[in-house]
């Protein structure tokens, strides 16, 4: 009886001990039955789920989505941002490309649009395209992805339009970012780039942070007189 | 000295070869195609520069066809292949058959290619780089070892091995002991006999042992009170175990490292997970996301091509035409998910990344260093908050998920409700500035900072409802 009592400690105790340790397993849950939502939340599959589903629901919702897709034609709706969530008219193809270029930016350029742009822009692009736009971000350093273009070079004059043309379609070996940046902040991060294309330097602001609207030549000479302060790293 | 009178004419030897090379390359070059003698070093670059996002130089599609053996089958004339890059429209009016069998093939599929501002001098240098072929051995990523898993970083000294050995070990000891004294009390009744004296009694194994106990009091009490410590010890510390699921890392259905892409490839945190900063899940990144990458890198620097192509599988991609198939029945990756909160506590990521501003190795350690998902320990978290003072990683103790961790970070984040660019404390920073607000403010004010806590972090409908 004594010995049969110490078999069955030793057992119990080399069975706690395995269980911590597997990464597979979670460890023990208290009353599982309050870690599952009967409402749907997203990335859990309900068919894993005993708590809620007989064996027949089992079946039917094993392995499958509990977040779909919208319907095809839906429009984001988000406050203020709606009107630039509607769908964009240019097709993917070579023609709606060169069509592109006569698409305007929406946004007036202001620091705060540039600003905004260049934290999406360092999260989105910076590893391909690299910290000042030269196309030598890490994966390109790294051999992985090669002949990024250089926005102060050979992109230099890339009309804003095909800039979020290319965001939205991909471009060559550039994937679509459609469905990781918003509309809006597509057109926040073309701001940035078109900072970029002058080689970094910043517009001139008035105290409001909107640009300046001034003459070609004068607004040559000031961006000259600023460019210490304002010049991007 | 051999050595030494010999090499000058050696050289010497060599110099007058290459003037002599050189001499030839001078008077054929003038008559020579566009094939021949370019500076493939100069066209490596060339080609890097303007070709390289779309083409190959060897026969691996990229986005658009692979360029090698281009010299033995090109069928136009060179001045076409010339126009052909400089404006591809513009060569395919000429009407020839062999650009109009191109145009034919591969416009279709790849799209016109932009006209490429490469001179004529410059295409006869990427067609050298391009007839000289890739150097030997692959271009090798970044440097592996810069980047190591959180697990090449620990010292490997498995305690939990060692404990299983120690119970096993001590089994057999049990085992032997228990055999043993079967053995003395035979031997001793041998002995006995031998003397002429009674047999002992043949007593079983329990009854000896209490016997031997009941002799043996104060010793037996001293070890039992030690193990009855032990056991509850290790019962409590297991039961402070249910709920936590510190350092969970489940098999993944593709062997994705964190650290490649986070620490090798910079690539950010919410470039995949880019739901982080605008809802209440972070997002498992879908295929097409993967792709924006792996549309050109098609081979790992761990596994090859084999994981890789289980994107492709899901995706329906075609790794030798670099196409999508067309009508394919796409299925997604079925990831395991990690850190599950229970239904019972509401959690937004975008609270704490766009509102609050915290890092995502606040809660989910240097996920540099993870191979798949895991749920970063939170000795692991400190001892990174301790590696980089300057990250602003909030040191906490209590173990990650559990609700003790969430409410000791509320009380100890400092919320800066005046620099807080996102509006969200604006209401708020009105409310403290004036009247009973003011008086709440100082009353805040008392550790020399506004937490959490303060603004109602720690009432219970805060996450429960």
């Amino acid at each position: 009886m004594l010995t049969r009592n110490t078999f069955l400690f030793a057992l119990v105790a080399l069975l706690m001990g395995a269980c911590t340790t597997d990464p597979n397993s979670p460890g023990l849950e208290y009353m599982p039955d309050m870690y599952r939502s009967p409402a749907v939340e997203a990335y859990v599959d309900y068919g894993m789920d005993p708590y809620h589903f007989g064996e027949a629901q089992y079946d039917s919702l094993n392995h499958r989505l509990s977040a779909r897709k919208p319907a095809d034609g839906s429009i984001a709706y988000a406050g203020d941002v709606q009107p630039y969530n509607m769908p964009y008219p240019y097709p993917n193809t070579t023609e709606g490309y060169e069509e592109a270029a006569e698409l305007k930016s929406p946004l007036p350029t202001t620091k705060a649009n540039i600003e905004r742009g260049k934290e999406v822009y360092e999260i989105m692009c910076i590893h391909c395209h690299g910290e000042a736009g030269k196309g030598d971000g890490a994966i390109s350093k790294n051999g992985h992805i090669k002949g990024i273009p250089d926005y102060s070079g050979k992109l230099k004059d890339l009309p804003e339009g095909k800039a979020f043309h290319s965001i939205h379609y991909g471009k060559g070996l550039m994937g679509s970012h459609a469905s990781q940046i918003s509309q809006y902040e597509r057109w926040q991060v073309v701001q940035y780039v078109k900072v970029l294309q002058n080689g970094g330097t910043m517009p001139e602001f008035d105290e409001n942070g909107n640009m300046m609207a001034a003459g070609a030549a004068s607004a040559e000479e000031a961006t000259e007189e600023v460019a210490p302060e304002e010049t991007e790293g | 000295m051999n050595l030494q009178s010999s090499r000058p004419s050696w050289g010497r030897k060599a110099i007058h070869g290459l003037v002599l090379l050189l001499a030839v390359t001078l008077t054929t070059s003038a008559f020579a195609g566009i094939f021949d003698e370019g500076d493939a070093a100069n066209g490596e670059t060339v080609f890097n520069a303007n070709c390289a996002a779309c083409h190959s130089i060897t026969n691996e599609v990229v986005a658009a066809p692979g360029l090698g053996g281009i010299s033995e089958r090109w069928g136009a004339s060179d001045e076409l292949l010339v126009k052909w890059i400089q404006n591809p429209q513009g060569a395919a009016e000429s009407g020839d058959p062999y650009i109009a069998n191109l145009v034919e093939t591969y416009v279709g599929v790849y799209g016109w290619m932009s006209a490429q501002a490469v001179s004529e001098a410059e295409i006869k240098d990427i067609m050298a780089y391009i007839k000289a072929g890739p150097a030997e051995g692959p271009a090798d990523g970044g440097d592996v070892a810069a980047c190591p898993t959180y697990d090449e970083l620990q010292a490997s000294d498995d305690n939990d091995s060692a404990a299983i050995w120690f119970l096993i070990l001590l089994v057999l000891f049990v085992i032997i002991a228990i055999s043993s004294t079967n053995i003395q009390r035979s031997v001793k009744n041998a002995h006995r006999e031998s003397e002429g004296l009674e047999p002992l009694p043949n007593v079983s194994y329990g009854e000896a042992v209490r016997a031997w106990a009941w002799k043996n009091i104060v010793f037996v009490s001293i070890i039992g009170l030690f193990v009855t410590a032990y056991v509850v010890t290790v019962a409590y510390q297991e039961a402070m175990d249910v709920g936590v699921y510190e350092a969970y890392e489940p098999e993944q259905p593709i062997k994705f490292y964190h650290s490649i892409h986070v620490c090798e490839n910079e690539v950010d945190c919410q470039y995949c997970h880019s739901s982080a900063s605008k809802s209440k899940h972070a997002g498992i990144p879908s295929t097409n996301v993967c792709m924006n990458c792996h549309k050109g890198i098609k081979k790992g620097s761990r596994w090859g091509e084999k994981e890789i192509d289980k994107i492709y599988a899901a995706i329906g991609f075609d790794r030798t035409s670099g196409q999508y198939i067309e009508d394919y029945e796409q299925q997604p990756v079925m990831w395991n998910k990690v850190h599950n909160l229970p239904d019972h506590v509401f959690f937004s990521h975008q609270q704490h990344v766009t509102v609050g501003n915290l890092e995502c190795q606040n809660c989910h350690g240097d996920v540099a260093t993870f191979k798949g998902g895991r749920i970063a320990p939170v000795e692991e978290v400190a001892a990174y908050a301790d590696a980089n003072p300057g990250a602003g990683i909030i040191k906490l103790t209590k173990p990650t998920l559990t609700m003790g961790w969430c409410i000791e970070c509320h009380n100890k984040a400092k919320v800066n409700v005046v620099t807080s660019d996102n509006g969200y404390y604006q209401e708020v920073h009105d409310r403290l500035k004036e009247g009973r607000g003011y008086e709440e403010m100082l009353r805040y004010m008392e550790d020399e900072k506004i937490t959490v806590k303060d603004l109602g972090g720690w009432e219970c409908s805060k996450c429960h409802y």
